[in-house]
């Protein structure tokens, strides 16, 4: 009996693992044949965060975040506006991802353990950094006065999991107030509530070339992260697929699309990858 | 505050911004008459229904009212979408108005009619009215009186709860005047003006429910 019972255990066992790899190698159940019949990407990303994902003043979204989309729509298309974009909260990012709410996500999001227990990440398309902002006629002339004043000062910042953590590890004394919006965290460097705004090195930038002579870098960038759009787990071919165009819009054919855009979000312009040798494996 | 700059950035976003109110009051009116119409019907539930029904009535009001706002939009989201109901941000949103404003609406008509004398009713029957005549000709335009003021309370509020919407990507007026603010900077000053352009809705509202009122109060 016991061994009728293992050879039947066995047997089911085998079974479910045989469908298991059989549903998972059908095509068609893929996302990405399921995108090119649909015939349009549905991207999930922000509306309220220059130079990542904004609405422009003729009303259309913009930013770094929607071209890496649109570099997957092109990929899909061959045309980079046949994109139905979702609006969403930086809360709704994983919940529309899990959901099917959204094809992929693409809007700055920190690559963290935890989140890729819930998400799949792609590789990431950006290096970020975080960076101080002050005002350009303000009681602290650069990093050091900040660090010297210890409690005395109060930083602006982003809301984010690792906020409070963040701004301690430069300065360990600091108060925090946590904004739920750029415009807000700029609101109270300008007003006074805030002494420093700690925000990323790109948004930092693109904010002082907007605003000549109004603000100074503190001249201190910490806090290394990545960047990287996002799909619902599972889905292998799927996040190949976007894998490989975001690698190919960093190093291979679709380079002037990422670094045009690099350009006009970040001010930068990229040198072209060394023919020869990839140069990922550097 | 740089005034002139201001009416300039409003200027060049006044069409985002006017699709923004365009869509709050579409929301907001969708979810009243459908709430209401909804509600109409949980209010008679509630007074004329059978024991067990007004016990599942009452256990749908509690539960929506003793609900955030907030969580019935995030749950007609979400929720419903695991289940396998894939309602778009925008009929999601309506839904847990309409759903909102039903339990809302259902308490002031079960509480109008209840204010009704039980004689009215009586009388109703005793010329041979049925129930739905009785209703319609007897009940009804007696409670709307009562009705009236708080439905009014319950279409501003219902107004000032379509900005939640904004979190499940819905752009509404306020998510509209966020993506202007984003890339003008303006914050105080947009908000500001979101919260005048609430205010003249509401004040609206408020005012045409007073003319209705007038109209059919009782000299």
């Amino acid at each position: 009996m016991a061994f009728l019972k293992k050879l039947a255990v066995a047997a089911v066992m085998t079974a479910t693992a045989a469908s298991a790899v059989g549903s998972a190698s059908a095509d068609e159940t893929s996302k990405l044949q399921q995108v090119l019949d649909r015939g349009y990407l549905i991207l999930g990303t922000g509306s309220t965060n220059p130079p990542w994902h904004f609405v422009d003043s003729d009303n259309k979204l913009k930013g770094f975040d929607v071209d890496m989309g649109r570099l997957v729509a092109k990929a899909l298309f061959g045309d980079p506006d046949k994109i139905e974009y979702v609006q969403q909260s930086g809360d709704a990012r994983i919940p529309n991802l899990v959901t099917d709410k959204v094809d992929m996500t693409c809007q700055f999001m920190t690559v963290t353990a935890e989140r890729a227990q819930q998400i799949e990440f792609t590789i990431p398309y950006y290096r970020e950094g975080v960076g101080l902002l002050l005002m350009a006629n303000g009681d602290y002339a650069d990093y050091d006065a900040l660090k010297a004043a210890g409690d005395d000062i109060t930083v602006a910042v982003l809301q984010n999991v690792y906020a409070e953590e963040m701004v301690h590890a430069a300065l360990p004394d600091a108060d925090v107030d946590q904004y739920d919006s750029v415009d807000l965290m700029y609101q109270a460097l300008n007003s006074g509530r805030a002494e420093a705004a700690a925000t990323d090195q790109s948004a930092l930038r693109w904010f002082m070339v907007q605003n000549p002579d109004r603000y100074k870098d503190a001249g201190y960038a910490w806090n290394p992260q990545s960047y990287s759009c996002g799909v619902k787990p599972g889905d292998q071919r799927w996040l190949n697929f976007v894998n490989t165009v975001l690698h190919e819009g960093m190093t291979g054919v679709e380079f002037p699309f990422y670094a045009e855009s690099f350009k006009t979000w970040f001010g930068e312009d990229l040198d072209t990858p060394k023919i020869g040798f990839p140069v990922e494996y550097k | 505050m740089n005034f002139s700059l201001f009416l300039t950035e409003l200027w060049n976003a006044r069409l985002s911004l006017l699709s923004g109110l365009g869509n709050t009051i579409l929301i907001s009116a969708a979810s009243v008459v459908l709430g209401s119409v909804l509600g109409v019907f949980i209010g008679l539930a509630m007074t004329y229904g059978a024991k067990w029904l007004r016990f599942i009535v009452r256990l749908y009001i509690d539960f929506l009212r003793g609900t955030p706002v907030f969580v019935l939009i995030l749950a007609c989201f979400y929720i419903l979408s695991v289940v396998g109901l894939d309602l778009t941000a925008f009929q999601a949103g309506v839904l847990a108005l309409t759903l909102f404003c039903s339990s809302h609406v259902g308490e002031i008509v079960r509480g109008a009619l209840i204010a009704i004398p039980a004689g009215q009713t009586e009388a109703a029957k005793s010329v041979g009215l049925t129930f739905g005549q009785t209703f319609v000709y007897v009940l009804l335009p007696q409670a709307l009186r009562q009705i009236l003021p708080t439905w009014v309370n319950t279409a501003t509020e219902i107004v000032k709860a379509s900005t939640l919407l904004s979190i499940i990507g819905v752009v509404e007026l306020l998510l509209a005047t966020q993506q202007v603010i984003s890339r003008t900077y303006l914050s105080l000053e947009f908000y500001l003006f979101a919260g005048f352009v609430y205010f003249l809705l509401n004040f609206v509202i408020e005012q045409a429910g007073r003319a209705v009122e007038r109209r059919i109060s009782i000299p």
